[in-house]
């Protein structure tokens, strides 16, 4: 008796906080892209060669939870197979606001574009909590006037980042 | 070169679903392939055991031999306890071949049960609490009907089964794995209560038949409600469904019901208990 209402108390409320938590962090996604949509983020590997660039490395990574009523139902429809919808907006959210955290530290440094744009997912949790990790990361090209203001500031700062000392002209792109 | 990222449109990346009418439905689904996996492997592992010869069964225990029972206990209890074994099961319609051999433990333990090879084992805190010979008979009589029917064996051979196919069904379910389990040991249960019930029926036609009635014979029952206390917190419906014997209170209507049925008298002398039973029984 004691389990079933365990497990009543459990589902109730991971689908009523799963979902608030899920709606809210939506919503503000949503809010962030809209301010941050000037900052356009590419998936190219090949920077444009029109301008002069310092570049410099940005990225961005979150954590999320899933809820048991998520986790639970997603247990459920391994057995079946099928779209494991629960986790579809688990890892939207994830992918969404890893792109976000890295376009505010690109936007930090006053960049124009974050280049060769890549996103890497991993399920961290152990036992059977899930969570996944995202993680976001590009080529962030900043102009060189920025860039190179930004180099005194941020080298020392953060130990991923690193600035070229070359600006990067129109010819000088290595292509693979 | 100018570049710009679009809005993607919301929600593109996530299928639009009603949870709660999702999980329902997989909900739904699963409990009903759980219980038929359950069912269809209690009962052809059941019926194959079964199939398997007693002697086998008694290979196995040599084999295996299992310390059954607490060594140097009383030896008079334990002469006694098969003396009864022997009596009760000429009552009992016991198949070609089969024997019981009964143990006997020290522990206070308000239990008895049978297991392969006809080996019964009683406790010391189930004899302690036996008000008379009528009850014990009636103890004695349910486990060699278990004996009988093959329910150990059938048990182990649908358990065994059906707890492999579980073992596959839950380990691919994560979260839900728990509940897969425990919808497979309530699925279960519901094979074992009518051993159980089968077994209680059994053993009150041969205890009629041992003392020309069937007084007492429910006491057992009357104390296993008192002792293990069937829960109050617990409606009696869901306490049915989750335990692997009847309710006390049920198997004491039942005992009437069945002395009705059969035509069986209520009423008679209780036979005492051999007179040094409880220096038997407080002898390590």
């Amino acid at each position: 008796m004691i389990e079933i209402i365990l497990f009543l108390v459990f589902m109730s409320c991971g689908f009523i906080f799963g979902q608030l938590a899920e709606k809210r962090h939506f919503k503000s996604i949503v809010e962030r892209e809209q301010q941050l949509n000037s900052l356009p983020v590419v998936a190219s590997r090949y920077p444009p060669e029109d301008t002069a660039y310092h570049q410099q490395l940005v990225s961005g990574s979150v954590v999320v939870a899933s809820d048991y009523f998520k986790s639970f139902t997603a247990g459920l429809i391994n057995i079946f197979g099928g779209v494991v919808t629960p986790f579809e907006s688990l890892l939207d959210r994830g992918r969404r606001e890893a792109i976000l955290r890295m376009k505010a530290e690109a936007g930090k440094l006053n960049a124009e574009l974050v280049f060769n744009v890549k996103l890497e997912t991993t399920r961290i949790a152990t036992g059977r909590a899930g969570a996944i990790e995202v993680l976001a990361y590009g080529t962030a090209m900043l102009p060189v006037d920025a860039g190179r203001a930004n180099a005194i500031n941020s080298s020392s700062a953060n130990d991923l980042s690193a600035i070229d000392s070359a600006p990067v002209a129109s010819g000088s792109v290595p292509r693979r | 070169m100018r570049y710009e990222n679009r809005q993607a449109p919301e929600g593109i990346n996530v299928t639009k679903v009603n949870p709660l009418v999702q999980f329902l439905k997989f909900f739904i689904a699963s409990i009903i392939v759980v219980v038929l996996i359950v069912v269809i492997l209690q009962v052809a592992g059941g019926a194959i055991a079964k199939r398997i010869p007693f002697k086998y069964e008694l290979q196995l225990m040599d084999t295996v031999d299992p310390q059954l029972g607490t060594t140097g206990a009383s030896r008079e209890m334990i002469a006694y306890l098969n003396d009864l074994a022997f009596r009760v099961g000429r009552e009992l319609p016991v198949d070609e071949g089969i024997s019981v051999k009964v143990h006997y433990s020290t522990e206070e333990v308000f239990n008895a049960f049978a297991t392969i090879g006809g080996n019964l084992l009683f406790y010391r805190g189930l004899l302690n609490e036996m008000p008379h010979e009528n009850a014990l008979a009636m103890v004695m009589a349910h486990e060699i009907a278990h004996v009988n029917h093959r329910d150990p064996v059938a048990s182990l051979g649908g358990g065994v089964a059906s707890l492999i196919a579980m073992s596959m069904f839950t380990g691919m379910s994560g979260l839900a794995g728990d509940f897969f389990n425990k919808t497979y040991s309530f699925t279960g249960m519901q094979f074992t209560r009518r051993m159980e019930e089968t077994a209680d029926e059994a053993a009150l036609g041969a205890v009629n038949a041992l003392y020309g009635h069937v007084n007492g014979a429910g006491v057992l029952f009357e104390v296993m409600g008192e002792i293990k206390g069937d829960s109050e917190a617990i409606p009696d419906w869901l306490e049915r469904f989750a335990v692997t014997h009847p309710l006390s209170n049920d198997r004491v209507s039942a005992v009437r019901i069945l002395a009705a049925k059969n035509g069986w008298s209520s009423e008679g002398e209780t036979t005492p208990l051999p007179a040094d039973f409880l220096l038997w029984l407080n002898r390590d």
